[in-house]
């Protein structure tokens, strides 16, 4: 009977979170939680995995290439350690690395869980997931023995108790180079904020046309103690930022959203839509985030964003946790 | 060369409501379109034949209904067009979808590379590209922004969250084209007018010797229910001329949601 829930993301925090949440499961069916990791696994990293809620660490020991290769790795810890429910980090490799691992599995996959539900033996898993972009949620009962699910940033919360123990499985691969000839890399430029836990945040859109303009944004995010993201295609045109809010992003729930030249595409709002409170600047009157939004400024955010500068400084105001 | 291209008559997102009372999703009215994403696709194809002895064949599993919207993709540059009818109308399982999708391409073969978004517009679960990559057993390059092919060598640049990525592969392969790499370009008159003579199919799955009771039985879950996200928010709004006072509009509003406080009794 299968008794492990596994985890596997390349991306640090993502992995952390999904680990934490396969820990509150496993403890209410009696399950262990295996990790997967590329290379190998140091003294302090075993710590790190073991109080984040890992029982198991399974790795090859090689570092992991490619979105084939952690299918590789994740399939292999599958076979070995019995597992009945996978849990997938939703970046694009680990989108990949779910379908190839659903596909050679014959596991059921569904993608962007946001809330799960099993039970002893894994006879009766349900999901709920992100449908039709956000708009919705399905549940769905999986027939499998095996489940695999993708999840987002920011979806569940890690939980960290130093104390707790794990050990290192060993996984032998078959020897496998990648398919792919890397010929060159060029990284994209880090922010270096931190969207999680930031109780404010200053979520900028393709309104904000130009890079300087990114200053008085900074301005503004420094007088609320707030970090500023974007949307998608700031991210990707422009390359202002690593990390966008969004479906495919990073979700948030600060206290204080606030969007400057956001149209309000559902595939946007679903990142920011925990916010406690949204407001929002647009010099459309019809723009969708209004709708999305607890209050909106119909303004030129050029003109607006230095007078709400001014206003905040001059009336000596300050957010309300500082 | 050959390039087929999977292309996903998907629903426009956008224009999907929640009834506010029963948070029922309304799906009646929706309309469907081939998207960006579906349109890069072939975009990317055509590029390819540009400068290359290439042929461009669509194909869709979809409705019947697909096939006029299929002499876009055609006006583009697509050579040949095919919808394979989908009893499932969309909603699929994609275990059960990449068997069809991989039946097709075995009809179509030989080929030299298959072309298709990363993701489609409604579903959005990134599956059929790996899918089918691990059913043909073929190298996928994922989320590819630029392509290029030479002498059999297919060069792309792939846009990860760490940075752009540059491969090489010796074709046939796989490519999912990354979201707004390939602007669909748009058509003439004069190409619209000769996509109307371009050959198109409508296969059934019986075509492909596929039933659907067979594919039922490869479906992994069942849905339990759907229901639409109502978002409760406020929506209020300042509007005007004067900066400074929808500005402090703004900061007493927030002020009153305790987010902001005044300080010194300001």
């Amino acid at each position: 009977m299968p008794d492990v829930i596994l985890v596997s993301s390349e991306h640090s925090v993502l992995a952390l979170e999904l680990l934490g949440q396969a820990r509150r499961l496993a403890e209410e069916i009696d399950a262990k939680v295996g990790l997967c990791v590329s290379g190998a696994v140091g003294p302090t990293d075993l710590d790190s995995y073991a109080a984040h809620g890992a029982d198991l660490v399974y790795t090859s020991g090689g570092v992991v290439l490619d979105a084939c290769q952690w299918a590789d790795l994740v399939s292999s810890a599958i076979a070995e350690s019995q597992a009945g429910l996978v849990l997938i980090g939703a970046t694009k490799t680990g989108m990949e690395v779910a379908a190839r691992v659903a596909e050679r599995t014959g596991a059921s996959y569904a993608a962007w869980a946001v809330k799960i539900q099993i039970d002893a033996g894994f006879a009766a898993t349900t999901a709920s997931c992100q449908l039709y972009a956000g708009t919705g949620l399905a549940t769905y009962r999986f027939s499998r023995a095996l489940t695999v699910l993708s999840v987002a940033q920011g979806v569940f919360e890690t939980d960290d108790q130093p104390g707790r123990t794990a050990r290192v499985e060993s996984l032998v691969l078959k020897e496998q180079s990648s398919r792919l000839t890397v010929i060159g890399e060029r990284a994209k430029s880090s922010s270096g904020t931190r969207l999680q836990g930031a109780r404010a945040i200053i979520d900028v859109g393709r309104g904000v046309k130009d890079h300087e303009d990114l200053d008085m944004v900074r301005a503004l995010a420094s007088l609320l103690d707030g970090q500023v993201s974007c949307s998608r295609p700031v991210s990707s045109d422009r390359d202002w930022f690593a990390d966008w809010l969004g479906l495919s992003g990073v979700k948030v729930k600060p206290d204080l959203c606030l969007t400057i030249g956001i149209s309000g595409a559902i595939q946007h709002v679903v990142g920011i839509r925990d916010s406690r409170v949204i407001a929002s600047v647009n010099n459309d009157d019809n723009a969708a985030i209004f709708t999305q939004a607890d209050i909106g400024v119909v303004a030129d955010l050029n003109e607006f964003v230095p007078v709400l500068i001014e206003r905040l400084r001059s009336r000596r105001v300050t957010v309300a946790w500082l | 060369m050959k390039i087929i291209v999977l292309v996903k008559y998907s629903m426009d997102v956008a224009e999907i409501r929640v009834d506010p009372a029963t948070h029922s999703l309304r799906m009646n009215g929706v309309p469907r379109r081939f998207g960006d994403l579906d349109k890069g696709a072939v975009e990317a194809a055509v590029r390819l034949k540009e400068v290359g002895d290439v042929t461009v064949e669509v194909v869709c599993f979809g409705p019947s209904g697909a096939l006029g919207a299929m002499k876009d993709l055609l006006a583009m540059g697509a050579d040949v067009a095919t919808v394979i009818e989908d009893p499932y109308d969309g909603a699929a399982d994609a275990t059960a979808v990449a068997q069809v999708i991989e039946a097709a391409v075995h009809k179509l073969a030989p080929f030299d590379l298959v072309v298709c978004g990363f993701a489609s517009d409604d579903g959005y679960s990134h599956q059929i590209g790996p899918r089918l990559a691990e059913r043909l057993d073929l190298p996928l390059v994922s989320y590819a922004s630029e392509v290029s092919v030479d002498d059999g060598v297919l060069v792309a640049d792939r846009d990860l969250e760490a940075g752009v990525q540059t491969v090489s592969i010796r074709l046939p392969a796989i490519v999912s084209v990354a979201e707004e790499a390939f602007v669909p370009r748009s058509v003439t008159l004069l190409q619209a007018m000769k996509a109307q003579k371009k050959p198109t199919n409508l296969w059934s799955l019986a075509d492909l010797s596929m039933t659907r009771e067979k594919l039922d039985e490869v479906i992994t879950y069942s849905a339990l229910g759907e229901t639409g996200i109502v978002v409760n928010r406020q929506q209020n709004v300042l509007k005007g001329s004067d900066l400074a006072e929808m500005a402090d509009g703004l900061i007493d509003w927030l002020i009153n949601e305790q987010v902001l406080v005044a300080q010194n009794g300001a």
